[in-house]
């Protein structure tokens, strides 16, 4: 899929003549040949598996983020819209609350939060990176305060099939990000909202003078971020069946990774969900692949770094060879 | 001429600062006995500095535009904290190995600058793509482990102090944050700065050398950082691969709650500094009271989202005024 905004013409978007999406797959063949020559256990059903499962998380909060960047904002307290939504989760189990509350309980927690981000961000006018920042703070200190240094252990494990499950041989976690994606990507593509995110992103005068509600489509956004953020979180209780101190902690950054190696704008108005989607896949690959060949995994965050600075030099030097204006 | 001054919108904000630092300091006398005592000044000065010139480099880069915004200098800090401790390792004497490392913190400011100005990536995605190399190699490289036996001579920076004030806060912090206050008030490149930051059309077209300029900054954050790097190397003896880690955001923090404009053209040195002794009077207030570090962050985060909605409050006022 080409990014959002390219193929009409009439939003403006980097046309690449090498879509992202291709030179992510080439990267992403590229470390998956390596590894599978250094480690027979690397091309395994179980191991790919397994890396499937622990990308399912990064890859819910990926689309989220990939809407938000769209429009030209960004969401820096995803983490801890993650752990407080987590928290709720832990707790309402421990009150021996059962699955059909727990899970709304957790993700309307996270929709709020994350509608809190929206107003801020756009009833104050606060600039989202400081709106977020703030707010991420706030979410660490509630986490902190609730949590108090232990871990809430030993939640029941009746939601382990969203995770461990299997449908026709396919794991579970396929369709929840296929779910997910696919929702996101009706939005996005086939609805007006869509459209909105995208002409607020390429230019916000504008689309206000047309008669977007700007404010409305932001809150919207942040608020379904949000969502996502607490789908995430109800994924991570099922998956590790605690909740402790350092949850979320870099899960923002590796999520903006993800959407801008994917192809997203940071200055908004551009970005592809698959391609944010294969960004998450690389990362967990690289993370994953490292362990198995013996490499320190402390080696992982500067291959993430790297080819981000070379996938945004690529995109710098094609701008500039195409005579649009930096 | 009074009322005018008053209506300055960043004197208004130092003020509002110094307001904000007293409750602090009130504040903190009233919930810790322990607070109102001589041994608590250097206890307090004691991080100021480090953060302090990591705060002032994130003021200059985001007062010249782009926008501008550091998120390397965290990393930057642990990589060329780990270079001087490697060299010093080596057999090179403990100073000119911390010269090397400021020169390493000068190199690694310029691969953002390069990024940035060169091939014009978003300083945001640039810094954080540099954050996430820079951090890697400082963590893979030593494998997770500090490097230590920086010997006692050193200390003298870190650890010594002089009237009660610790030595680097004398000797680093205040020479610095005067210089800058003078490069930024005094000089033209001080004005260059801000036009830039204010419109960087006008400012390129009147001759301000816009890239340049911002080049220059974002390698001078780094040699900043390489600086805060020294004066934790000489207060811990030792140096960590993640010793940085945090301080972009708490960086980013601190230039915003003094006053600087997020999209530049707005800020001043003594807003910085007002700020990080808040930030720093928070600390340790809320640690002699035994409250959790928790609050802290809370209390950091409402301060910082805070003080943006009151000057847009204040803005809008004062175009319904007009």
């Amino acid at each position: 899929m080409a990014p959002v905004g390219a193929p009409d013409g009439f939003l403006a978007g980097p046309r690449r003549a090498v879509p992202r999406e291709v030179i992510l797959m080439v990267a992403i063949i590229a470390v998956g040949t390596l590894f599978a020559t250094q480690s027979e256990f690397f091309l395994t059903e179980r191991n790919l598996v397994t890396v499937l499962r622990n990308s399912v998380d990064l890859a819910v909060i990926c689309a989220g983020m990939t809407l938000i960047i769209i429009m030209g904002g960004i969401d820096v307290s995803v983490g801890g819209i993650l752990a407080v939504s987590a928290i709720f989760i832990g707790h309402s189990y421990k009150a021996g609350l059962p699955d059909e509350v727990v899970v709304p309980i957790g993700i309307g927690v996270a929709t709020m939060l994350g509608a809190l981000n929206g107003v801020i961000v756009a009833k104050a006018r606060v600039p989202p990176i400081i709106a977020t920042l703030g707010t991420m703070y706030v979410f660490i200190a509630v986490l902190f305060l609730v949590i108090g240094g232990t871990w809430i252990h030993g939640l029941p494990d009746t939601l382990s099939f969203l995770i461990r499950g299997e449908f026709v041989g396919i794991p579970a976690g396929v369709f929840i990000i296929g779910c997910v994606y696919g929702c996101c990507w009706v939005l996005l593509r086939w609805q007006a909202w869509g459209r909105h995110l995208c002409a607020i992103g390429c230019d916000e005068g504008s689309a206000r003078l047309v008669g977007i509600n700007i404010d409305r489509v932001k809150i919207q956004a942040y608020a379904l971020t949000g969502a996502l953020a607490g789908i995430a979180a109800v994924l991570y209780v099922a998956r590790l069946r605690n909740v402790e101190v350092n949850i979320g902690t870099n899960i923002a950054l590796e999520a903006i990774a993800a959407t801008v190696l994917g192809g997203a704008d940071i200055r908004g108005g551009t970005g592809s969900l698959i391609g944010a989607l294969m960004g998450v896949i690389f990362i967990k690959l690289v993370q994953n692949g490292l362990v198995l060949i013996g490499v320190s995994s402390l080696w992982e965050t500067v291959v993430i770094g790297g080819l981000l600075i070379i996938v945004l030099t690529l995109d710098a030097l094609e701008t500039r060879r195409s005579g649009r204006p930096t | 001429m009074n009322e005018r001054r008053l209506r300055d919108p960043l004197r208004r904000r130092l003020l509002y600062l110094l307001g904000l630092w007293a409750a602090c300091l009130i504040t903190s006398s009233l919930i810790s006995p322990h607070f109102l005592q001589p041994s608590t000044l250097p206890f307090l000065l004691q991080y100021v500095p480090i953060l302090g010139l990591l705060g002032l480099g994130q003021t200059l880069v985001m007062l010249a535009g782009g926008p501008g915004i550091d998120l390397s200098v965290g990393a930057s800090l642990s990589l060329s904290g780990l270079a001087m401790a490697w060299l010093f390792s080596l057999g090179v004497d403990i100073y000119i190995a911390c010269l090397a490392g400021i020169v390493l913190g000068a190199l690694l400011g310029s691969v953002n600058g390069i990024l940035i100005t060169v091939l014009g990536i978003p300083s945001l995605m640039a810094t954080l793509a540099t954050m996430f190399g820079f951090g890697g190699l400082a963590l893979a490289l030593t494998g997770g482990t500090p490097i230590g036996g920086i010997p006692d001579s050193f200390a003298w920076l870190g650890q010594g102090r002089t009237l009660s004030i610790p030595n680097h806060f004398w000797v680093l912090f205040v020479p610095i944050a005067i210089m800058l206050h003078v490069l930024l008030a005094h000089t033209a490149i001080g004005s260059h700065i801000y036009a830039a930051g204010n419109d960087e059309r006008a400012a390129y077209l009147l001759g301000v050398k816009v890239r340049r300029l911002r080049f220059g900054l974002y390698a001078l954050n780094g040699v900043l950082a390489a600086i805060g790097a020294a004066m934790m190397l000489s207060w811990f003896q030792a140096a960590r691969p993640d010793a940085g880690r945090g301080m972009e955001l708490l960086s980013v923090t601190i230039a915003v709650l003094g006053g600087t404009h997020i999209f530049g053209g707005l800020g001043r040195v003594s807003g910085t500094v007002v700020a990080i002794m808040i930030v720093a009077t928070l600390q340790v207030g809320l640690q002699l009271a035994n409250i959790s570090h928790a609050w802290q962050l809370g209390v950091i985060g409402t301060l910082l989202v805070g003080s943006v909605v009151l000057d847009n409050l204040g803005t809008l006022k004062r175009l319904r005024a007009g």
